[in-house]
């Protein structure tokens, strides 16, 4: 067993001689296929199920032409952004055809949120000499209220005797956000239900007329990056990245309300007590993040830790250690666990006050909200006696904040301002051809 | 300087200092057994990646890192 072990041991360190030089050869032809499809659920929420194929063909002359695709459908309930009240509330749908009620002390969800989203992209990796290569590709998503088109370029470099690896990427977006029932104006009040023979569809194929809006409005996001891979050791590597995302455009989340409540009893006023939400147009976003790759014994353990800032005042920490135990010839178990935290945008409000000044900017979006997440999870991987692999992941997410904030008064006191929202997500993968 | 500059020059600077600092680091090519085995490839699993991404994208307010910096989805 020893002797095999130290074989299999000499062809790998050979293989990987030869590829770090480059005496290899002419690569051989060869496609690989990755899929993966994933079910999340957030219990008495929203519900997704996603679909990735990934194709990767790589040419006798090295260059590589990689394709994905990807669709999925969400569809369940998803806060509004109101807040509890002592009574029940009332809201009008998206469409501005429906309504639906929310029950006295519970958080206004939602229930008519349903979308199907189809992405695909493609993209070509050149060499250029035995160090270099560039990466065009181009990217494009639809769904029934936004479009986005984009490019990207990257270019690597390998120094070092290819311990060292360095990237540069760029990326452009153009997208296209078409709000169901038109855009609203910014921290408008929302207006009641029409009626008018519609159903409460935001975005259901079913719909018996045009729930698209009239309104088109645009977003572009450009990104960069710059990403240092270094060999550290035998054992040890170490992946520095660094992006910069810079965002113009209508950011403004058209489905979200911010609730005006009285000024002593904390209640939704009595007119007028639910507002359109508005975010600035522009956005710059920093994240720095550093990734260890380390062996221990036959096992790999993997650690991570990303800071991320922006001018919204959004600050974020998140870290992630995943555990590789190579438990048996060709079978994996992972667990692994995040912990992330990030600090509310300086126009998060989980209220507005009557009889105050409206703010410029105001969202009661809880992604943008003071939060900690947890992210608990176990996968199983194992290679087939045909070298495909098979893997099984199943996680735990969590989100909270606070629910019970000190400047809460009246009713609000009494209410659950920031509840739980637990997810399940279960993701089987397959791949062939590697 | 804002706090996003200095977040920014520092970020450049660190990995500079990464970078020039690398190359008395690393392993011969015929060390590279282990560097070459299952697990030991950052982002090997990129369908998974993928998924994580839009999962956290769409659930928080922090793109970028590791993965993409965000973007081509409404989900946001």
């Amino acid at each position: 067993m020893a002797a095999t072990d130290g074989k299999a041991s000499l062809r790998a360190a050979l293989a990987a001689a030869c590829g770090a030089l480059g005496v290899a050869g002419a690569p051989a032809q060869a496609t690989e296929v990755r899929t993966g499809v994933l079910g999340y659920t957030e219990p008495g929420r929203v519900s997704a199920l996603e679909l990735v194929g990934d194709a990767k063909h790589t040419f006798a002359g090295g260059q590589a032409a990689t394709f994905r695709f990807v669709y999925d459908v969400l569809s369940g309930s998803s806060a509004n952004g109101g807040v509890p009240a002592a009574a029940a509330q009332t809201f009008t749908s998206p469409s501005g055809r429906g309504s639906y009620t929310t029950e006295a002390g519970a958080t206004p969800l939602d229930g008519t949120f349903r979308d199907t989203r189809f992405a695909g992209s493609a993209g070509m990796t050149l060499p250029w000499g035995r160090l270099t290569s560039a990466t065009l590709g181009l990217y494009g998503s639809s769904e029934h209220d936004y479009t986005s088109l984009g490019a990207n370029a990257a270019l690597t470099r390998e120094f070092n005797r290819k311990n060292t690896t360095v990237t540069l990427r760029a990326a452009r977006y153009e997208d296209s956000v078409s709000p169901e029932g038109g855009a609203p104006a910014a921290l408008s009040a929302m207006l009641p239900a029409t009626g008018g023979g519609g159903d409460d569809d935001k975005l259901g194929p079913d719909k018996d007329d045009d729930d698209n809006g009239g309104d088109s409005l645009a977003k572009s996001v450009t990104d960069l990056g710059l990403s240092v891979t270094q060999v550290l050791g035998r054992r040890t590597l170490l992946t520095l990245n660094y992006t910069n995302s810079r965002v113009a455009g209508y950011q403004t989340d058209p489905y979200k309300l911010l609730t005006v409540v009285d000024p002593v009893s904390g209640a939704p006023r009595a007119a007028d007590a639910y507002l359109f939400e508005s975010r600035p147009d522009r956005r710059l976003k920093h994240a720095v993040a550093g990734e260890l790759l380390r062996h221990l014994g036959r096992d790999v353990m993997t650690l991570s830790y990303r800071y991320f800032d922006d001018d919204w005042g959004v600050t974020s920490h998140t870290a992630e250690l995943a555990w590789r135990a190579n438990v048996a010839a060709k079978q994996y178990l992972q667990p692994n666990v995040r912990w992330y935290h990030q600090t509310a945008a300086d126009f998060y409000r989980r209220w507005l006050v009557d009889g105050q000044a409206l703010p410029e900017h105001a969202s009661a979006d809880y992604r943008l909200g003071d939060m900690t997440a947890m992210t608990y999870g176990l996968k199983y991987g194992r290679t087939l006696a045909t070298g495909n692999e098979v893997s099984l992941r199943v996680e735990y997410y969590a989100q909270t904040g606070e629910s019970h904030p000190a400047e809460a008064f009246g009713d609000l006191r009494d209410l659950d301002l920031f509840p739980t929202v637990d997810a399940w997500i279960v993701n089987f993968g397959y791949t062939f051809g590697k | 300087m804002r706090r996003r500059e200095v977040a920014m020059v520092l970020a450049m600077l660190a990995v500079g200092a990464a970078a020039g600092g690398c190359a008395s680091m690393g392993v011969q090519p015929w060390e590279r057994d282990v560097l070459s085995q299952p697990g030991m490839t950052p982002g090997e699993d990129i369908v998974t990646s993928a998924l994580d991404e839009h999962i956290y994208f769409s659930k928080e307010a922090s793109t970028g890192g590791l993965g993409s910096g965000g973007g081509g989805c409404g989900c946001n």
